[in-house]
Parts: C-alpha cells; sequence; structure tokens
C-alpha cells in the first residue's frame, strides 16, 4: 500500500498524522509537552543556582562574625597574652626535652647535672608565667564580659525589630519596655586593660631576667643535650622578639576585614570549642586535602590511563567485555565499605610493610599511623580510576580512525601508531579525564573522614616525602565531622559553611580548567 | 628521478596482481582479478560504487589486513616481483614500498613538518639532515614547497582542505615508495584543488608508480595511462586509457561509460 499522501490521508492516516484538533487546558499537547521537558531541564539549574545561594548566605555572615570575634580578642587582651605565652611554650619543650635526657641518661652524676639545668630552666620563668596566668584570667573574664553584651544585645536588636515590625500598640509597648530592659552597657575595655597595660613592664622586665638566666645555664648544659644547647640562643632570640612586640602592641589599634579575611585564607590553626579563643584557619585543611588529591591521582593516573590505552587499542573484545564491567563496578562500591577496608586491612598492611627492613630506605618508613595521608589517597585513587578510566577511554575512542589508518598505511607499528598519534591525539581529553578524577577525589567525604587519621595540623613537611605517612584532615572531612555538632548561626557554624564555598570554588574551577582543555582541540568530525 | 633499478627491471610491472580473489569472511568481494601496474604509470580503476575498486587497491599495501575476516582466498600479488602474503614479508617495509592516499584528508594534529616526517621517523630516521632533506624533497614534489617552506612548524590542520591533501601526498612519499595508491583523492576537493591534484599526479609519474581509484571518468581520462574497469568484483576490461574510453572492446565497458547502465 502507497504510503498516505499529506493532502489526502487514508483512514487510518488521517487518525495517526493529524494534528489533534482538541487541546488539553487551551493548549496544544506539543506544546504541553515540550514545556514539560524543558521545565524538567530548567529545575536542575534553578538547584544549582539556589545551592549556590544558601552556601553564600549562611557563609557571607562568616567574615564579620569573625571580624567581630578577633576585635574582642584583641581589646580584651588575649592577643597579648598570646604573644607572651609563644616562648613560655617554647621553653615548656625544651624543659621536657631535658627531663627525657635525665630519664635516659647513663650515670647517676649525668642526671643530677642534667636535674639542675632543668630545675634552672624552670626557676627562671616562674616570674613571668605568674604573670602571664594572671593577666589571662583577666582577659578571659574581659572576653566574657564582651561575649554577654555581644549577647544581649543581639537579642534586643531583636526584640526592637519585632517591636517595629508589629502593628498592635499595646504589644510594641511591651517589646519596646522589655528592650530597654535589657539594656546593658558595653564593657569598658579602656578600664579593663589598663590592668594589663599597667604590667606590660614587669613582664618585660621578667622575660628579659629569663633570658639572661637562661644564657648563663645553657652554657652549663652537658653535651649529651646538645639539641637543646643550640635550640638555647634561637630561643632567646625569640623571647626578645616577643618582648619588643609587647613593647609596641596596642589594644587600640583596629582589625580590618583584610586581617579576618586573611587569618581564614592563611590561618595556619583550625582551633574550636577552645575555652581561650577560637581560629578558622584553612590551612591545615587545605593542605590535608591537597596532600591526599595529589596521592591519588598520582596512584590514579598510570593506572587509569594505561588501562584505558590498552583497553582501546590492544584488547581483544573478549578482553573488552571483561575490563570495562569490572572496572565500572568499582564505582558501585559505597565509600564508607571502603573506609572499613582502608581501616581494616590497607592501614594494617602499609604499617606492617613498612616495619620490613629492606624498604627502610623509603622515607617515613617504620610509620607510625595506621590512618594516613597514603592510605586516604590509595582508598582515593582506587574510586577515581573508573571516572578517569572510562573518561579516558571515551578521549581514545573519539581519535578519528583516519589517523591510525594514515599511520598504518606510512609502515608504523601498533606500538608506534598508538604512543605517537593515537595518544597525542587524544592527550586533551586524558587531561580532562585526569582532572575531572580530581574533582571527583577532593569532594569525597567518606572515605578521608575514616582513613585520613583526623589530626588538625599541617602535616611535618620536615620529613620530607614522609609526609604522606602521617595524618591529616580534610576540608570534606571537618564539615562532615563538626557540622552536626554546632549551634545553628554561630561562628562555628558560618566558617565550616565558608570552607564549603571554597570546596565549592576548588571544584568548579577544576571542572571548569577539564572542560576549557577538552575543548581546546576538537577533533574534525570524521 | 633515481635510475637505480636495471632498465630491464625498469619495464616488468611494478604490482602484478595474479587471478587472486579476495574475500571478507564468507562475502566474496573480488573474483580472479588479473592485472599489471606498470613502471611510472598511473593506473586509474573506475567502476560503480561497492564494484571492489577500493578493495582492490587496499589489497597492494594490505591494508585489509586491518579488517577482521578478510584475507585473499586464491592467487597472490606481487611487490616488485615478491609476494606480498609470503612469510618472511615485513608488513612495515611492504608499506615504505607501497604509499598510500586516503578520499578524505587525513593529517596528524601535529606540524606540517612532523606530519612530513613522520613516516621516517617510524622507520627509525633520527638524523636531522636526513629528515629535512626528505622533507623538503616531499613537499617539493607535492608542490607545497613554496607554499610551506616558511611555516613549516605550524600546525597542519590549520592548512586548507587542497593543501591537506597535497600534504597527504607529500607525507606518503616521504619514504620514496616505489608505488603510490590513492583512494579517490579529489573527492572531498573543490574543483580548482582538484586540478591541482591532478597536475600534481601527472608530475608524480614521473617519480612514482600511482594507483589511483576514481569515480569520476573525465578524471580517469585526464590523469591515467591505464584504466581498469571493474564491476562486481571482477575485472571487466584492462587497457590503456585512450584505447578503453575510444573503442571499449566489452559491451559492459561501453553501457557504463555511456552512462547507459542497467
Amino acid at each position: 500500500m502507497p504510503p498516505a499522501s499529506p493532502t489526502t490521508p487514508g483512514p487510518f492516516g488521517s487518525k495517526l498524522l493529524r494534528k489533534s484538533s482538541r487541546s488539553m487546558l487551551g493548549m496544544d499537547p506539543q506544546k504541553i509537552i515540550k514545556t514539560f521537558f524543558g521545565a524538567n531541564s530548567g529545575i536542575t539549574i534553578v538547584v544549582l543556582v539556589l545551592i549556590m545561594v544558601f552556601l553564600l548566605r549562611e557563609g557571607a555572615g562568616f567574615l564579620s562574625t569573625y571580624h567581630h570575634e578577633l576585635e574582642v580578642y584583641r581589646k580584651a587582651g588575649l592577643e597579648f597574652c598570646d604573644i607572651a605565652d609563644t616562648p613560655l611554650k617554647q621553653q615548656q619543650q625544651l624543659t621536657s626535652a631535658l627531663r627525657r635526657a635525665k630519664a635516659s641518661a647513663a650515670s647517676d652524676e649525668a642526671k643530677r647535672a642534667l636535674g639542675d639545668a632543668e630545675e634552672a630552666f624552670e626557676t627562671a620563668i616562674e616570674p613571668a608565667d605568674e604573670i602571664v596566668s594572671e593577666l589571662k584570667t583577666h582577659a578571659t573574664e574581659t572576653k566574657e564580659l564582651a561575649n554577654e553584651f555581644h549577647t544581649l544585645e543581639v537579642g534586643r536588636l531583636q526584640l526592637l525589630a519585632a517591636a517595629y515590625s508589629t502593628s498592635d500598640p499595646t504589644r510594641k509597648a511591651d517589646l519596646l519596655k522589655e528592650a530597654e530592659l535589657s539594656k546593658v552597657d558595653a564593657p569598658n575595655y579602656e578600664e579593663r586593660i589598663a590592668a594589663v597595660i599597667d604590667r606590660r613592664e614587669e613582664l618585660a622586665k621578667a622575660l628579659t631576667d629569663y633570658t639572661t638566666v637562661l644564657g648563663t645555664a645553657a652554657v652549663a648544659l652537658p653535651d649529651a643535650v646538645a639539641d637543646v644547647k643550640t635550640a638555647v640562643p634561637a630561643h632567646i632570640a625569640e623571647v626578645h622578639a616577643a618582648v619588643k612586640k609587647l613593647e609596641t602592641w596596642s589594644w587600640q589599634e583596629p582589625v580590618s576585614f583584610f586581617t579576618a579575611a586573611r587569618s581564614f585564607f592563611f590561618g595556619t590553626g583550625w582551633i574550636t570549642n577552645s575555652s581561650w579563643q577560637d581560629f578558622y584557619g584553612v590551612v591545615p585543611l587545605l593542605t590535608g586535602s591537597l596532600l591526599i588529591s595529589l596521592v591519588a591521582l598520582l596512584i590514579a593516573t598510570p593506572i587509569s590511563v594505561s588501562a584505558a590505552i590498552y583497553t582501546n587499542q590492544f584488547a581483544s573484545d573478549q578482553e573488552k567485555e571483561i575490563i570495562k564491567p569490572v572496572i565500572e563496578f568499582i564505582q558501585a562500591i559505597p565509600s564508607v565499605v571502603l573506609g572499613f577496608i582502608g581501616i581494616a586491612v590497607v592501614g594494617d598492611l602499609i604499617k606492617g610493610v613498612s616495619q620490613w627492613e629492606i624498604l627502610s630506605w623509603i622515607p617515613g618508613f617504620p610509620i607510625q599511623e595506621r590512618l594516613n595521608i597514603f592510605n586516604a589517597g590509595f582508598l582515593l585513587a582506587f574510586m577515581a580510576v573508573p571516572t578517569m578510566f572510562s573518561l579516558a577511554e571515551d578521549a581514545l575512542n573519539n581519535v578519528p580512525r583516519a589517523y591510525s589508518e594514515a599511520s598504518d598505511a606510512l609502515g608504523a607499528t601498533k606500538l608506534q601508531t598508538v604512543f605517537r598519534v593515537i595518544v597525542p591525539a587524544a592527550i586533551s581529553g586524558i587531561l580532562a579525564a585526569i582532572l575531572l578524577g580530581l574533582g571527583r577525589v577532593i569532594g569525597e567525604t567518606m572515605v578521608v573522614l575514616l582513613v585520613a587519621g583526623n589530626r588538625i595540623a599541617i602535616p611535618d613537611f620536615g620529613d620530607g616525602l614522609g609526609v604522606i605517612f602521617q595524618p591529616a584532615h580534610t576540608l570534606t572531612g571537618i564539615i562532615a565531622q563538626e557540622l552536626g555538632e554546632v549551634s545553628r548561626g554561630s561562628s562555628h557554624w558560618q566558617a565550616l559553611f565558608m570552607v564549603g564555598i571554597l570546596l565549592f570554588v576548588i571544584s568548579l574551577s577544576v571542572n571548569w580548567c577539564a572542560r576549557t582543555i577538552a575543548k581546546r582541540f576538537e577533533h574534525p568530525k570524521a | 628521478m633515481p635510475e637505480t633499478a636495471s632498465s630491464a627491471a625498469q619495464h616488468a610491472p611494478v604490482v602484478q596482481v595474479r587471478d587472486m580473489d579476495f574475500c571478507y569472511g564468507s562475502k566474496a568481494a573480488l573474483h580472479s582479478i588479473h592485472l599489471d601496474v606498470e613502471y611510472h604509470r598511473v593506473t586509474a580503476l573506475i567502476g560503480p560504487s561497492g564494484c571492489g575498486k577500493s578493495t582492490l587497491l587496499r589489497c597492494i599495501n594490505r591494508m585489509n589486513d586491518r579488517v577482521a575476516g578478510a584475507r585473499v582466498s586464491k592467487g597472490e600479488i606481487l611487490v616488485k616481483g615478491k609476494n606480498i602474503h609470503d612469510a618472511d614479508v615485513d608488513l612495515t617495509q611492504l608499506r615504505r614500498q607501497v604509499g598510500m592516499v586516503f578520499q578524505k584528508s587525513n593529517p596528524f594534529p601535529k606540524t606540517i613538518y612532523e606530519n612530513v616526517a613522520y613516516g621516517l621517523r617510524v622507520h627509525g630516521v633520527k638524523d636531522k639532515t636526513t629528515l629535512d632533506e626528505a622533507v623538503e624533497r616531499s613537499l617539493t614534489q607535492a608542490a607545497l614547497w613554496d607554499e610551506l617552506k616558511d611555516r613549516l612548524q605550524a600546525h597542519a590542520l590549520g592548512l586548507s582542505g587542497g593543501q591537506q591533501q597535497r600534504l597527504c601526498i607529500a607525507r606518503a612519499i616521504a619514504t620514496m615508495p616505489d608505488v603510490l595508491l590513492m583512494d579517490e583523492p579529489c573527492s572531498a576537493l573543490d574543483p580548482i584543488a582538484t586540478l591541482k591534484i591532478e597536475e600534481l599526479i601527472a608530475q608524480l609519474a614521473r617519480n612514482y608508480s600511482v594507483v589511483i581509484v576514481t569515480h569520476n571518468m573525465q578524471q580517469a581520462v585526464r590523469v591515467s595511462d591505464f584504466t581498469a574497469f571493474l564491476h562486481l568484483g571482477k575485472l571487466v576490461e584492462f587497457a590503456p586509457t585512450e584505447e578503453l574510453f575510444t573503442n571499449p572492446r566489452e559491451k559492459l565497458t561501453d553501457s557504463y561509460l555511456r552512462g547507459t547502465f542497467s
């Protein structure tokens, strides 16, 4: 039967081909279907925008809150105490080094000499130590006053806002009265800080005296504790620097927003829930995240790229049918299960292996911690392999057949064709695959939370490459660990959202780079 | 023109296809093909689509090895007197002797220089002077040297379509093959670029034996010395071009040339 022509449709054609004459809700059904699909793709974009807005809204308040906290930190004199405290902490380290030396000393005579030295160290610092601890108590009181005032002030402002928005006159009067009652005076920082400033001279003198005593005591130290002996001059210099800083310190010096931002992005300490002062410095977390990702990338890249090259270029059809699903299956393993494996298997394994004599040349071996950067990086590499493999394989697959044909016709061997023509032609896609793998790794949370060791400190790069066997904490891990426990809207809460924003920006830029690289050299369609 | 071969060998056909059958798996594609490619002459293969002319071309440098199940089931092909399916034949050496240019220009995404030098590099040539000389010679023979000598380090994919195809010819002749196979080299080009390639083919015949597949009969007349007409996997007629086009012996050839094909 010849097909029904559009002008004269047959009996069935007329039913099937005609445009519906009916309409739903006054709209053409085709239009409804189109709108439905369009709306679905629109929703994803809207959701993404909402996520960004939400993150920014929660995080935006952080800088001003943190700025306020740092201001109180300075005005209440906590900063002053911290300047003096730094050399005191060093002194404690020196003394405990002496104590350890004493415990392991061979002869009684040496023990006695070291004991005397330790005592001399302890007595020398006592006056300064006393002053600092008194000042600390005073500063903490000031800070508590400031916090109390801040809380009340915020509550009062809320009452006032409620009062102005209500229309009921009696309720308005009540609210205003309540607000009036909760009004308290701001703490008088000038008066409070005077007690601290007054003792500045005294503290400076105590510290200077301490250095004099220490200098003479250090000369008498036995050679057995050479490390302490050499550390003393540097320590003395630090104390002098601290004294100078104390003398120029002023409580009135304004804290700029720039300082708050800098102490977030470049701050070396992430100290929370402390009785003294909270600091939100992101550097330890960022280093942890970057080191773990780097390790993961270094392990995953060669594995996935060579697997992709083999599968795409050399494997027989049966091999392909095994390799591809198996590698893609890795993606189906829940990350928390990989975390178990990291704790139960990989940790013990690398610790055991690190104790082998023949491997002692590897920096950082034998390792102390089962849960460390390398362990986390290793498991993340495992998670990144499927992403990187699939994308790299796609990139190789997209290389026009004409290239390999031309290369073959010129007498190149299979290996020459693969490494001189196909891989170079796919290199942008392979790089993009690596970057997208990096994006996957940076954002991963569960494995690093379980396996990275969660020590919030900048890893000690003095170990050289051994640094990767130290525990670390990460940007993702810290959010997962702390967000459930902080009070909503506090500075800590906001700081975690800032970490989220940072993470978002990193992932976004990694993805953007990947897209740019992939677009850079698009193959002619062949 | 290098006159290394003895004059006797010069007159022997450089490629001899002897009574060859070819099949893709169980499907026969060519039947009893018997064809000689003369030394330093242009041989054209014509015929309707699917007649096997490209398959025949690809048999000569064993490009069909890439296709699973494709094989010569009867007869043999000799290149310079040597059976190319002998066990001791090195495929890379064969392809060095028999160069190929494809239907669609396919320069590598590399520089112009690297494209031309590629064939030598895969055969282990590392010496810079040798490579430089080969690049200059090949580009000159492909009539590209004057256009491109100042931008040898430019990316090959930035050239025009005609230039790209001539670059592919330069790449194929850089290894100094004895035979140059061309699979519809002008089908994707405009008339002016086509004209340039046709002129080039005439010049190339001074140094190389050329086999060209074309669906354009005028082109076969213009460029070739001998023409083979294939139909349904059989060689219908093979004769000097002028003879075949003016005075075909076979009725089938005649009707194909007239366009009165049933």
